[in-house]
C-alpha cells in the first residue's frame, strides 16, 4: 500500500509530459516528413501520399537556375551576415562580460531586443532609415539588416561561454607574463570558441531562411531563396520546391550533427 | 638540472600597504621587509586580508596606499604581466585546453622564447617536480597533487623574482598535504626563489616558513622567525592563534622589578614576566601553553581536579578544573605503560618556567 499516492503522482506527471512531448514532436516532425516524402513523388502534384516515387524533382533542381541563383544569394548573404555577427557579437559580449552588473544588464537587453521586436517592423524601419540617409537598397543593406537580427544569437551563446570562463585563468596568464592580447588569443578565445561557433551556426541558419527583413531590404536583382520558394509555390504549386525543402532539411541535419560534435550545440542554446 | 643563475631571489619590501574595498578596510598599514630567497608565511584567520595582500603584490589590485618594492625598485606602476611574479592559485588554475608541457611552456611562449628554449625548460621543470611522464597529459587527467606540482612548475619556469602561493594545500587531503609541503619546501630551497605562502593553518606556516607574518583584521601583529612567533608571541591574538593556549583572567596584585604577581579568579597567585605598559591593579589576560604546565609533586600554584585524561600516543593531555570552575589543559610526555590520571584526582599545577606565563592587557 505504501507509496501508492506518490507513484500515482509521478505516473500522471510522466503521462502528461509524455503526451505534450509527443504532440510537440508530432507537430514538428510530421510536416517535415510529409514534405520529404512528397519530394520523392513521380507526379506533378504536391498530393500526399504520392502515387509513386522517383528522384525526378531532385534531378530537376539541376536545371532550376532561378532557384540556384536565389540559393547562392541566400548563402552569400548568410555567410557575410555570420562573419559580421561573429565580429560584432564577440566584441559586444566581451564588453558585456567586463561591465559592472547593471551596465551589463542594460547592454544585454539592448543587444537582445532584435529577437523580440517584430522583424517586419524592423525591416520597414530599416528601409525608411536607409532611404532617409540616401543609401539605395543593395546586397549591402540586406546584409546589414540580416546582421542586426542575427547578432543576438552570437551574443547569447558567447556571453554564456564567457560567464563559464574562470577569471583566475586570465590572472594566471597575466602573472606568467602574457599581455592582454596574448591572453585573449591563447586562453579566452580557445575556451569560448565552441560558444561562438554555436551562436554563429544559429545566426547563419536564421539569416538563410529569413523572410521579413529580406522582403524590405533586398533589391530586385537579389532574389532570396525563401522568398523565391514562396513565389514559386504561390504561382505554380511547383513540386521542385518540395525537393528544395528536402535538400535543405538534409543539409541542416548534417550541419547539426557536425556542430554538435564540434561545439556541443544542444548544451549551449538552452 | 637546475641552473645556478636562478639561485638569487629578490628582496621584497611592502611599505605601509593599506587597502580599502569601497569603504571597508581589508589591509591596514602593513610593512614587511622580506630578504631575497626567504620563505615567508602570511598567517591569519579567514578574512584577515591575506589574499588581498597577495593580489596587491601580484598587481591584480592596486593598493589604496603604500608601495611594493622588488629588488629595490617600486613596481606599483607595472601591470601584472610585467612584474615577473609567479603565483600558484588555490585551485591551481591550469589551462584546461593545454597539455602539461604547454602549460609549463606558456610563460616562455608569451615572452617569445624559441621552441628549443621552451622545450629545454619544460624538461627541466618536469624533472624538478618529478612528473616527466605526464608531459602530454591534460590537467583533468591529473590528481590534485600532480596538478599542484604542475602549477608550481609553470610558475617557476619563467624564473620569477618572487613566488606567491595562496593557500596551496587547502584542497589536498592530509597525507598528501604533508608530502607536498616537504616537496615544495625543498624545491623552493633549490630554486632559491623568494616565496610568500598564504595560509590560515598555523602548523603549515610554522613548519614551512623561515619567518611568519601574523595578520589579524588587516593589521600585522607580528613578523618573526617561526620559533619566536610560537615562543614569544607579541600579542594576545598571536598567542592564542598560533598554537594552543590556556587563557585565564587575572589582576596584577604586585610588581617587583621585572616580575608581576597576578591574582587569578580562584584566588591563587601566579608569577609572570611583566610586559611594558601594564600597571599595578590592571586587569590582564594570562596565557599558558598546555605543555608549559606540569603536575607539581608538592604544593603548586594552581589547585584543581582532573576532569579528563587523554593519551595521545607519545604525549598525554589532561583537562583540569580549577577551584572557580575554569578548565585548563596540561600536556606532557607519556611514559611507556602509564595511564592518564583518573577523573576526580586532586592535583596541583605549576608552570614549567617563570617565563612561560604571559600577560596581556585585558
Ligand atoms: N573584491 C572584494 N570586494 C569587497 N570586499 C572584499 C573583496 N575581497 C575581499 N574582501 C574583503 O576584504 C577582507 C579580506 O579578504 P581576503 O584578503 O580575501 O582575506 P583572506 O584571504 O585572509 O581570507 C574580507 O573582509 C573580505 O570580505
Ligand atoms: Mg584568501
Amino acid at each position: 500500500m505504501n507509496g501508492r499516492p506518490l507513484d500515482f503522482g509521478a505516473f500522471s506527471f510522466r503521462l502528461v509530459m509524455g503526451l505534450l512531448g509527443l504532440a510537440a514532436v508530432t507537430l514538428l516532425i510530421m510536416p517535415t516528413l510529409v514534405v520529404v516524402i512528397v519530394s520523392f513523388t513521380n507526379s506533378f502534384s504536391l498530393r500526399f501520399p504520392p502515387p509513386g516515387y522517383s528522384l525526378r524533382w531532385y534531378a530537376a533542381l539541376g536545371d532550376a537556375w532561378q532557384l540556384q541563383f536565389a540559393a547562392w544569394n541566400s548563402f552569400t548573404v548568410a555567410l557575410w551576415t555570420t562573419v559580421l555577427a561573429i565580429i560584432l557579437g564577440v566584441a559586444a559580449s566581451l564588453g558585456i562580460a567586463r561591465s559592472p552588473k547593471w551596465t551589463a544588464k542594460v547592454l544585454d537587453s539592448v543587444f537582445m531586443s532584435p529577437l523580440v521586436l517584430p522583424a517586419l517592423a524592423y525591416g520597414l524601419a530599416a528601409l525608411m532609415l536607409f532611404s532617409l540617409v540616401g543609401w539605395s537598397i543593395s546586397p549591402v543593406t540586406l546584409i546589414i539588416g540580416h546582421t542586426v537580427v542575427c547578432v543576438p544569437y552570437v551574443i547569447r551563446t558567447t556571453v554564456a561561454a564567457l560567464a563559464q570562463l574562470d577569471t583566475v585563468l586570465l590572472e594566471s596568464s597575466a602573472s606568467l607574463g602574457a599581455s592582454r592580447f596574448y591572453t585573449f588569443r591563447r586562453i579566452t578565445l580557445p575556451l569560448i570558441r565552441p560558444g561562438i561557433l554555436a551562436g554563429a551556426f544559429i545566426a547563419f541558419m536564421s539569416s538563410f531562411d529569413n523572410v521579413p527583413v529580406s522582403l524590405f531590404l533586398r533589391d530586385a536583382r537579389t532574389d532570396m531563396l525563401p522568398i523565391r520558394m514562396w513565389q514559386d509555390l504561390e504561382g505554380k504549386l511547383d513540386v521542385t520546391i518540395a525537393a528544395v525543402s528536402g535538400a535543405m532539411i538534409a543539409l541542416t541535419i548534417v550541419a547539426l550533427v557536425v556542430m554538435e560534435r564540434l561545439t556541443g550545440l544542444s548544451r549551449r542554446i538552452r | 638540472m637546475w641552473e645556478a643563475r636562478t639561485v638569487s631571489g629578490q628582496a621584497l619590501i611592502l611599505n605601509g600597504i593599506t587597502h580599502r574595498y569601497g569603504g571597508s578596510l581589508a589591509v591596514d598599514n602593513v610593512t614587511l621587509d622580506i630578504k631575497g630567497g626567504e620563505m615567508v608565511a602570511l598567517l591569519g584567520p579567514s578574512g584577515c586580508g591575506k589574499t588581498t595582500l597577495l593580489r596587491i603584490i601580484a598587481g591584480f589590485i592596486r593598493q589604496s596606499e603604500g608601495a611594493v618594492m622588488v629588488g629595490g625598485n617600486a613596481i606599483d606602476a607595472l601591470p601584472p604581466h610585467q612584474r615577473n611574479i609567479g603565483i600558484v592559485f588555490q585551485n591551481y588554475a591550469l589551462f584546461p585546453h593545454m597539455s602539461v608541457a604547454e602549460n609549463i611552456a606558456y610563460g616562455l611562449a608569451a615572452r617569445g622564447e624559441t621552441r628549443a628554449a621552451q622545450q629545454n625548460r619544460v624538461r627541466e621543470m618536469l624533472d624538478l617536480v618529478k612528473l616527466t611522464p605526464m608531459a602530454d597529459r591534460y590537467p583533468r587527467q591529473l590528481s590534485g597533487g600532480q596538478q599542484q606540482r604542475i602549477a608550481l612548475a609553470r610558475a617557476l619556469a619563467m624564473r620569477p623574482s618572487i613566488l606567491l602561493l595562496d593557500e596551496p594545500f587547502a584542497a589536498l587531503d592530509k597525507n598528501l598535504r604533508l608530502d607536498m609541503q616537504i616537496e615544495i619546501k625543498s624545491i623552493q630551497r633549490l630554486a632559491g626563489t623568494t616565496t610568500i605562502i598564504v595560509t590560515h593553518d598555523q602548523e603549515e606556516a610554522l613548519s614551512m616558513a623561515d619567518r611568519v607574518a601574523v595578520l589579524s583584521q588587516g593589521k600585522l601583529e607580528q613578523f618573526a622567525p617561526a620559533t619566536e612567533v610560537y615562543d614569544a608571541p607579541s600579542s594576545f591574538f598571536v598567542n592564542t592563534f598560533v598554537g594552543a593556549s590556556n587563557v585565564l583572567d587575572g589582576v596584577v596584585r604586585g610588581v617587583d622589578g621585572g616580575q608581576a604577581q597576578v591574582r587569578l579568579g580562584d584566588g591563587s597567585d601566579l608569577s609572570a614576566p611583566l610586559p611594558p605598559g601594564i600597571q599595578q591593579n590592571a586587569r590582564v589576560k594570562i596565557c599558558i601553553r598546555p605543555e608549559h604546565l606540569m603536575f607539581s609533586e608538592g604544593a603548586g600554584d594552581l589547585d584543581g581536579t582532573v576532569a579528563l585524561g587523554m593519551p595521545l600516543g607519545s604525549s598525554v593531555v589532561h583537562e583540569v578544573r580549577l577551584g572557580d570552575g575554569t578548565a585548563v589543559k596540561v600536556a606532557g610526555p607519556r611514559d611507556a605503560g602509564a595511564a592518564p590520571l583518573a577523573m576526580g584526582t586532586r592535583v596541583s599545577l605549576r608552570p614549567t618556567h617563570a617565563t612561560s606565563v604571559r600577560l596581556y592587557p585585558a
